[in-house]
């Protein structure tokens, strides 16, 4: 599980909208994902099944401590410490687009920003998404491309 | 449509997510400490896991699923049906060319097998680094020796038919016949498909913290016999 815990976590960041209640839900949810794993059903996908849990568990965590879902996204400030060459989407993206995507993204209704932040920034697929946000694929694909198109005329 | 979904994956790299913290080592405490459950029913959960392990490993054509190898810390297999598209020439992501002796003063732990590589690499932008003793060249490899401790994961992809076989060296050892794809976590702690690769023969295996994975045209039999001369 260790392998997975990086995903786990962020996936409860997005999710409760805080640090100490995203590793509070992925340290419950990867507890009870061992104790269940007997449970695991054979043959399925484990990673969606891990990431159902987690999100239940950062889904309970927000709804207890009443707030609304915090996802607030933030550009990294500094990349100058990382590899030697930025990506060819980076070099791209510049500074500002970034800022105004960003926005744009922090702008969405809670669902569509849920399922952007799963698919894009956390890069789940589709499935996975599923699992976490606990709705049906048909549900992500067309929350997905509801998203696109406001993030498309919002961000033009 | 295609461009904005590119520029938000592009924009989920600068996303400043808070580090993870190291959730399984604070969980591992909770699962083992001795008064949480009585003997037999810690017994029988150890049973249950190996089960549901042993029976992923015996049903080779289930769909997908991952298995975390007991023993081998920092490897997760997952099974598909169909391999992602992954380049047989994809990035090795050798990182810097360095002298075997540097590579031993930087890696104290490293293991080297019996003949000397022709290159020794260092990549320091993985989590916890890793070395890379390759013989051949980088653009025509005879065989590569990856080692790594700690932080680093790996996690490999293979079709259902492919055979996944424990064998004994090291610590704990998984021997992989046939094409796989195999991707490095980066330091953001994800596994991106940009960086997967087609690999192919491969032998992992675990000594201590440190994990080895012997890839190249080999049979198992060889792989084991160069890889017995390393640890």
């Amino acid at each position: 599980m260790r392998a997975h815990q990086g995903i786990a976590f962020r996936t409860a960041y997005v999710i409760a909208g805080n640090a100490s209640d995203a590793e509070e839900a992925a340290q419950e949810a990867f507890v009870k994902a061992y104790r269940a794993l007997g449970r695991f059903r054979r043959g399925s996908p484990f990673r969606p099944w891990l990431l159902r849990i987690v999100a239940n568990e950062a889904r309970n965590r927000r709804r207890s401590a009443g707030r609304r879902a915090g996802l607030s996204l933030r550009a990294a400030a500094d990349e100058s410490s990382g590899d030697a060459a930025p990506s060819p989407e980076g070099v791209l993206l510049a500074d500002e687009e970034r800022g105004r995507l960003l926005a744009a993204v922090n702008e969405l209704r809670e669902e569509e920003r849920l399922v952007i932040a799963c698919r894009f920034f956390l890069e789940l697929s589709e499935e996975e998404t599923a699992s976490a946000l606990d709705v049906r694929l048909g549900t992500v694909k067309s929350r997905t491309s509801r998203a696109l198109e406001h993030l498309r005329e919002a961000y033009g | 449509m295609a461009e904005l979904e590119t520029a938000l994956r592009a924009l989920g790299r600068d996303v400043a997510f808070p580090p993870t913290p190291d959730v399984a080592s604070v969980i591992g405490g909770r699962l083992e400490r001795p008064r949480f459950w009585r003997r037999p029913v810690a017994i029988a959960l150890a049973v249950v896991v190996v089960a549901a392990i042993a029976a992923v490993l015996a049903v080779p054509q289930s769909r997908s699923a991952i298995l975390d190898w007991l023993g081998l810390r920092n490897v997760s297999v997952v099974r598909v049906d169909k391999l992602p598209a992954a380049p047989a020439q994809g990035r090795l992501d050798l990182g810097r060319r360095v002298t075997l002796d540097e590579a031993k003063r930087r890696a104290p732990w490293l293991r080297v097998p019996d003949s000397e590589p022709d290159s020794v690499w260092v990549n320091e932008s993985l989590p916890g680094g890793k070395v890379s003793l390759l013989w051949g060249t980088p653009s025509n490899v005879r065989l590569l020796l990856t080692e790594f401790t700690g932080r680093t994961y790996i996690e490999k992809v293979v079709r259902g038919d492919t055979p996944v076989e424990r064998v004994k060296i090291g610590d704990a050892g998984a021997w992989f016949q046939g094409p796989h794809v195999v991707m490095f976590q980066d330091r953001d702690g994800r596994f991106r498909e940009s960086h997967a690769r087609l690999a192919r023969n491969t032998l992992v295996w675990q000594v201590g913290d440190i994990t080895l994975r012997l890839e190249g045209g080999l049979t198992k039999d060889e792989a084991l016999r160069i890889a017995r001369t390393a640890s």
